[in-house]
């Protein structure tokens, strides 16, 4: 019996041989497209305002500039989770040879980024603004600010003269709304993307923070503080009091459900970034406002972020041309990005188009004022480049604002929860 | 022709009868040779056959299943991350500090309570459901198709539509508030309900299988045996008892063990309904923890050793019970 089981498993042994040898020799294909051309896969993410449609029409038009790519368009689950996505295409070897908007963060520091020369960036206004060390692994096109939208009916309402200026004028405009019957506040927050108080909470931490002590960041990373800072627990205690749930519509809705809200006019506030006014129709752009997030003695703060393009993968099948496909999608996205995304385009000399919406422009003003005031700070959660907090660490941020925010935990509690979730990711 | 066959004859029609035996052990072969080459031939081409019936099933199995676990585990005991290029052997610590994290614990703990709740709730509504419609006619078969359904769904799909009732503004909380409810709980969104919340649409899903299974077992009971009870006096709880039940030990544990391989790796029913949350860990179980811990935060080496722990604890469950389920099944 020892016997045939010796030859059994020699039988198999060498059937799995040849097995593995026939698979080895099978692998490598599929680089070139028909034609000579290199295909090429690009990650893209859907969203209300960047449909199929709009991905499609850019990739022919781009590729119409850069011949010899054929471009495999792959789309993330949804826009927030586009980040986990790449990591998970990473790990099975996979990384798309070209992607929009994924945080390079860890990415970058591995190596699995190729890195784009300055002389490749002549054309843009700050392309260093993302980088890791001076190096530029995702093309920084295009700069978002956070600020809070709002309803002009609301607060009409509400007997609210205008936007609030100051901590203490915001908090009286609550009351106000409340007094009202009108809700003061729409930021989302459920699941399966559960990023809507971070959109709030980093306004509060540009504001208490990094227009206070630029380089908190820096210190943090370096161990000389932490989250019981006393800047930061002012901004998690301004959190609290200004977005608990009894002021907010629905903590439990996504990010499409709590725009959906905010646009039928449920709530009167809605904290969030820049891209925002692509989404209101032409009736709703005059219906809705825009101002920074108050500050405690009323000056003006802007917490932004430049980045966001496209990074191209270092083991791409040809690397120049992925990074020149990505170079002309830049340019040839601008006017796009400006109309469907309400992006600031950070490329030199660039003029957005002039029928932009006025909620566009009126964004676009604050950015500017902050900017010649030189209060533009960066945003919590996407400084851009390093340091930078750890990955995943966002996502310990999220839910401990949702604690935060549902009475499940008190500032000093959510500041805990962020100094072990750090000290464990930063090990 | 003669009607003595010789002794040759004899032994030719013996070694026919059994080609496969071999000598006793320390017994010389029979021939000097010749013999020794045959049965060594059809050995060869017994093992030859053998092979080719096992080949394609051990490749496949050692390609998706053994290799992968033996390389996770592998991962699991260094520190490897994807945001740096070295990576270092750690032995067991990351097992270490995975027992002392509490949010690992609470992690695992959620995950046994969801698992209790799908087996013991699944359980009980199957049996009761598979004996309302273990009877004939058009109107059953259409019933057992209706609770079918669940299965052959995307678990997503199912979660989708799980959500669309529970969330917030969703149809149950809706009908509650036209009943003049006012604040009606957030099923999804309070941690007091959100893990049974999560359990409810599991339920809900695996239902069906577990319908199935017991009306396959409830098929298999010979009708003499209720008949013979029922002339005896015996009334429908006694009936149940004594023969229904026992006569369906098979169909529980398949069902029992099926339904804690699948709620211990509970997944995608997370990630739609509430992402883990809500707030920290309100809903994470070790699945979902895997999942973020690899990819979220780029730790591919404390991800495996999670998962290594979660297939010890799955393995351990799984035997034990399979194994107490069959011995009741012999006893019976």
């Amino acid at each position: 019996m020892r016997q045939l089981t010796n030859r059994v498993a020699i039988t198999t042994v060498m059937g799995l041989v040849a097995l593995t040898g026939c698979a080895a020799g099978g692998s490598g294909t599929g680089n070139s497209a028909a034609g000579g051309d290199v295909k090429l896969s690009l990650l893209t993410f859907e969203t209300p305002n960047l449909t199929a449609a709009y991905w499609d029409d850019i990739i022919a038009r781009t590729s119409a500039k850069v011949p010899g790519v054929k471009i495999e368009k792959l789309v993330a689950p949804s826009a927030e989770q586009r980040n986990e996505y790449a990591r998970q295409l990473d790990s099975t070897g996979g990384l798309p040879d070209i992607m929009v908007a994924v945080d390079p963060n860890g990415l970058a520091q591995a190596g699995k980024l190729a890195e784009f020369g300055l002389g490749e960036l002549a054309d843009w206004s700050d392309p260093t603004s993302n980088s890791f060390s001076g190096k530029v692994f995702q093309l920084a096109t295009n700069s978002q600010t956070w600020q809070i939208y709002y309803q002009k009916a609301a607060f009409e309402k509400a007997g609210i003269a205008g936007p609030p200026k100051t901590w203490d004028d915001l908090l009286a405009a609550v009351g106000k709304l409340k007094a009202a019957g009108i809700k003061p506040l729409v930021i989302g927050g459920g699941a399966p993307d559960g990023l809507g108080p971070r959109w709030t909470f980093s306004q509060l931490v540009a504001n208490e923070v990094y227009a206070k002590d630029p380089k908190w960041l820096d210190k943090l990373v370096s161990g000389q503080t932490d989250f019981t800072d006393p800047l930061f627990l002012k901004a998690a205690t301004e959190m609290k009091e200004l977005a608990g749930k009894e002021n907010v519509v629905n903590l439990s809705a996504t990010y499409a459900e709590a725009q959906g809200d905010f646009l039928a006019g449920k709530g009167a506030m809605f904290p969030m970034g820049s891209w925002f006014p692509a989404a209101p129709d032409k009736t709703q752009q005059e219906q809705i406002g825009v101002f920074t997030m108050p500050t405690q003695d009323g000056s003006i703060v802007v917490p932004t972020y430049t980045g966001g393009g496209l990074s191209v993968s270092a083991k791409s099948r040809d690397v120049a041309k992925a990074k020149k496909w990505a170079i002309e999608f830049s340019r040839e996205n601008a006017d796009g990005g400006a109309r469907n995304d309400a992006l600031f385009v950070a490329l030199k000399g660039y003029q957005p188009p002039s029928d932009l919406p006025p909620l566009y422009n009126a964004t676009l003003d604050l950015y500017k004022k902050g900017k010649a005031a030189g209060t533009v700070t960066p945003a919590f959660g996407s400084e851009g480049g390093v340091p930078a907090l750890p990955s995943g660490f966002m996502v310990k941020v999220d839910s401990a604002l949702t604690d935060l925010l549902n009475g499940r935990s008190d500032v000093a509690g959510f500041a805990d929860k962020l100094n072990a979730g750090y000290k464990e990711l930063s090990k | 022709m003669t009607l003595h066959s010789s002794p040759g004859a004899r032994n030719s029609v013996a070694e026919k009868a059994a080609p496969a035996r071999r000598p006793p052990p320390g017994r010389a072969s029979a021939g000097p040779g010749g013999g020794s080459r045959r049965r060594s031939a059809r050995t060869w081409s017994s093992a030859g056959a053998f092979a080719a019936f096992v080949l394609p099933t051990l490749t496949v199995f050692t390609a998706v299943v053994l290799v992968p676990i033996l390389w996770t585990l592998y991962i699991g005991t260094t520190d490897e991350r994807a945001t740096r290029r070295e990576t270092s052997f750690v032995g067991l610590d990351n097992y270490r500090s995975l027992l002392e994290d509490d949010s690992f614990r609470h992690s695992l703990w959620n995950t046994v309570v969801i698992t209790v709740i799908v087996v013991v709730l699944t359980n009980l509504l199957g049996i009761a459901i598979a004996l309302l419609l273990s009877r004939p006619g058009r109107l059953y078969s259409l019933l057992r198709s209706v609770y079918f359904t669940p299965v052959i769904l995307s678990s997503v799909v199912v979660s989708v539509i799980g959500r669309s009732i529970l969330a917030d503004k969703g149809l149950l909380n809706s009908t509650l508030t036209s009943l003049g409810i006012e604040n009606p709980p957030g099923w999804l969104t309070d941690p007091s309900f959100a893990i049974y919340s999560v359990s409810f649409v599991m339920v809900w899903q695996t239902l069906g299988f577990a319908v199935v299974v017991y009306l396959a077992g409830l098929a298999g009971i010979p009708v003499e045996l209720d008949e013979a009870a029922s002339l005896d006096g015996a009334g429908p709880w006694q009936r149940f008892r004594a023969i229904t039940w026992p006569m369906l030990a098979p169909a529980l544990t398949i069902n029992t063990v099926m339904l804690m391989i699948g709620s211990f790796k509970v997944y995608d029913q997370i990630a739609v309904l509430t992402n883990g949350g809500p707030g920290t860990d309100g809903t994470a179980t070790v699945a979902f923890d895997v999942v973020r811990t690899a990819f979220a935060e780029q730790r591919p080496g404390m991800a495996s050793a999670m998962a290594g722990i979660m297939l010890a604890i799955v393995s351990v469950a799984s035997v034990t019970t399979l194994r107490l389920l069959q011995r009741r099944e012999v006893n019976l």
